[in-house]
């Protein structure tokens, strides 16, 4: 389950497009994989209808659909859009699968900010990034318990290790724009909380650690496209200075335990598609705010 | 939940023994793993001085070969106790295990916030924060290098996956040794006085109060009979309008606890999936059979 707050982000994404359908031509699954069921269901509140109709319109669910089909799946993996009664998303276990809450999405457009922000954060990206951001984590979950991968360190870290490292894998623009989304749901977040001495019992780490997280994560993975944030010093120097090497943890993880479950020809057409639009995450305020 | 007993429980032991105990007789003969080479490395500061000849001739780090036996590297990698530039010095991909003596000073002196022959409220006795904290840097150490040499694949933050290896570790000892572990373990992170603010937040090491419940939880998630005092039991930290919270501080919360035997036993599977294949089982069942590895005589 994601953190109640930084999850939401994700359906937001989802609500405002950024997974707005894709060219990928054919959406076959992997050989030998178990489907992958989609389903919008239609919200009792009045305030969600409009994100469950852009949901729909712009076949998130088709889209997120055929980003996994590389995945030799065991069972049949079930993916909702739905409302929850709370702001979140969740891996709900194999029967019950992927949920992915309007509330959510409603949270994370209300969070993106008016104008871009001093590190750069573009309330465009701020919508798209995050939205990626919670599915993938919740798909992270999915994949750990699907797949039996064995975790040595916390599974929340490393349902966003995981999220960090696919956003990472779809060239430099994506890169960015999804981890400053990332980077700016948590931001927001850390400001919002504040932690007693008992809050770090928390499975989570807190706001301000994912947010480090994930941009020393970029960092490993890209340092040219994410220097910037070195050099204003938004990601410290010292932290920065592991980043490669955390990254290279990363990639030796997902190699070694997630890779062998991957069809590698369906995976090379899927890193062509188009993962975002150059409009994703820019949204009509067609409902009430 | 006890598991088959592994290594590291000696290791643990044996780091134990070394401190707590009086090392009346010279180490017994045991194999040594060959792959492991040990110093210690005389200090600069004067200060240092007695914790070197301490350990030296407590034999800790060769009771350390000896635990580790069963456990095959396909490369050596050097254990060493020196003085260092800070408290603790991380391991780097091939390099060596530094366990600085300015980290064992300031174990001692935490330590020492624990009247003698008393305990805190959780039971913690002065020996057991020293013993518990000195074998808590070894395995964290020891772990961190273990990942490395083996290339195990490791999800979530590598100090979080060294902490959690080494608190396995201490659970195979049985629940007596295990308690005073991980609860001495949990008793240096409990200790530390820092505040974390800011950039702070972006250590690679999670903060103190996050390892320090890390450890109760996997006290409590390896052994719920066992360790069911270290959990608040349920209705205290309820807030009152108008009242100050009563929490204790001290104890995992109940929506923590109730994690901890999954965290835990997500962590067994971690382990006999990545570790266990480079486990020699009959030097293993050698090592275990040993029952000379806890002969502490009570004093520091």
């Amino acid at each position: 389950m994601i953190s109640h707050r930084v999850r939401n982000v994700a359906l937001a994404l989802a609500a405002t497009g950024v997974l707005a359908q894709g060219p990928l031509p054919s959406a076959q699954a992997a050989e030998g994989s178990a489907p992958i069921m989609i389903e919008y269901v239609p919200p009792a509140q009045r305030y969600l209808q409009p994100v469950y109709e852009r949901l729909k319109q712009r076949k998130v669910l088709e889209q997120l659909r055929d980003f996994l089909s590389p995945l030799r799946l065991p069972l049949t993996l079930r993916i909702r859009t739905l409302q929850c009664d709370d702001t979140n998303a969740y891996w709900a276990g194999r029967a019950e699968g992927l949920k992915l809450c309007y509330e959510y999405v409603d949270w994370v457009e209300r969070l993106a900010p008016a104008e871009t922000t001093p590190e750069g954060f573009t309330p465009q990206d701020a919508i798209a990034g995050e939205f990626v951001e919670v599915t993938l984590h919740e798909m992270g979950h999915a994949v750990f318990d699907l797949f039996n991968v064995p975790i040595f360190g916390r599974e929340e870290d490393a349902a966003d290790q995981i999220a960090g490292f696919i956003m990472l894998q779809f060239g430099q623009d994506v890169a960015l724009r999804t981890i400053s989304g990332t980077a700016y749901a948590y931001q927001q977040q850390a400001k919002e909380s504040s932690w007693s001495r008992t809050g770090f019992a928390d499975e989570h780490e807190t706001d301000e650690q994912r947010f480090y997280n994930y941009l020393c994560l970029a960092y490993g993975a890209q340092p040219a496209t994410f220097q910037r944030f070195v050099d204003s010093n938004v990601l410290p120097a010292k932290r920065a200075a592991n980043c490669g090497r955390e990254y290279r943890q990363i990639q030796r993880s997902f190699m070694k335990t997630i890779m062998p479950h991957v069809d590698q020809e369906q995976m090379k057409k899927v890193q062509a598609m188009q993962m975002l639009r150059p409009d994703d995450g820019i949204i009509k305020r067609d409902y009430p705010q | 939940m006890r598991l088959r007993p592994s290594i590291p429980a000696i290791v643990v032991a044996l780091a134990m023994y070394s401190l707590a105990g009086g090392w009346a007789p010279a180490l017994a003969e045991g194999v040594a793993n060959s792959m492991i080479d040990i110093a210690y490395v005389e200090p600069s500061e004067g200060e240092y001085r007695p914790i070197y000849e301490r350990l030296k001739k407590r034999q800790v780090l060769e009771e350390l070969q000896q635990f580790l036996a069963p456990l095959r590297l396909p490369r050596k990698v050097l254990v060493q106790i020196e003085q260092c530039n800070k408290d603790t010095q991380r391991y780097t991909e091939g390099g060596s295990v530094t366990i600085c003596y300015q980290y064992i000073h300031e174990l001692e002196k935490f330590a020492e916030k624990i009247p003698p022959d008393t305990r805190t409220a959780r039971g913690v006795s002065r020996e057991d924060a020293v013993v518990g904290g000195f074998v808590q840097v070894v395995l964290n150490g020891m772990s961190h290098a273990v990942f490395d040499i083996l290339e195990v694949p490791v999800w979530g933050r590598e100090e979080d996956a060294a902490d959690k290896l080494a608190g396995f570790l201490m659970l195979q000892f049985g629940t007596d040794i295990a308690r005073s572990l991980l609860n001495g373990a949990a008793f240096f992170f409990e200790a530390s006085d820092r505040t974390w603010t800011g950039s702070d937040f972006s250590d690679t090491r999670g903060t103190e109060a996050q390892r320090f419940y890390n450890y109760l939880c996997i006290a409590y998630g390896g052994d719920p009979k066992a360790f069911k005092d270290f959990v608040e039991s349920a209705g205290t930290g309820m807030r009152r309008p108008g009242q100050p919270s009563e929490r204790r501080i001290d104890l995992l919360p109940q929506h923590r606890a109730e994690q901890c035997q999954k965290e835990f036993l997500d962590l067994k599977y971690a382990f006999d999936q990545t570790i266990m294949p480079f486990v020699d089982q009959d030097a293993l069942q050698k090592v275990l059979a040993r029952r000379d590895w806890l002969r502490s005589n009570g004093g520091k």
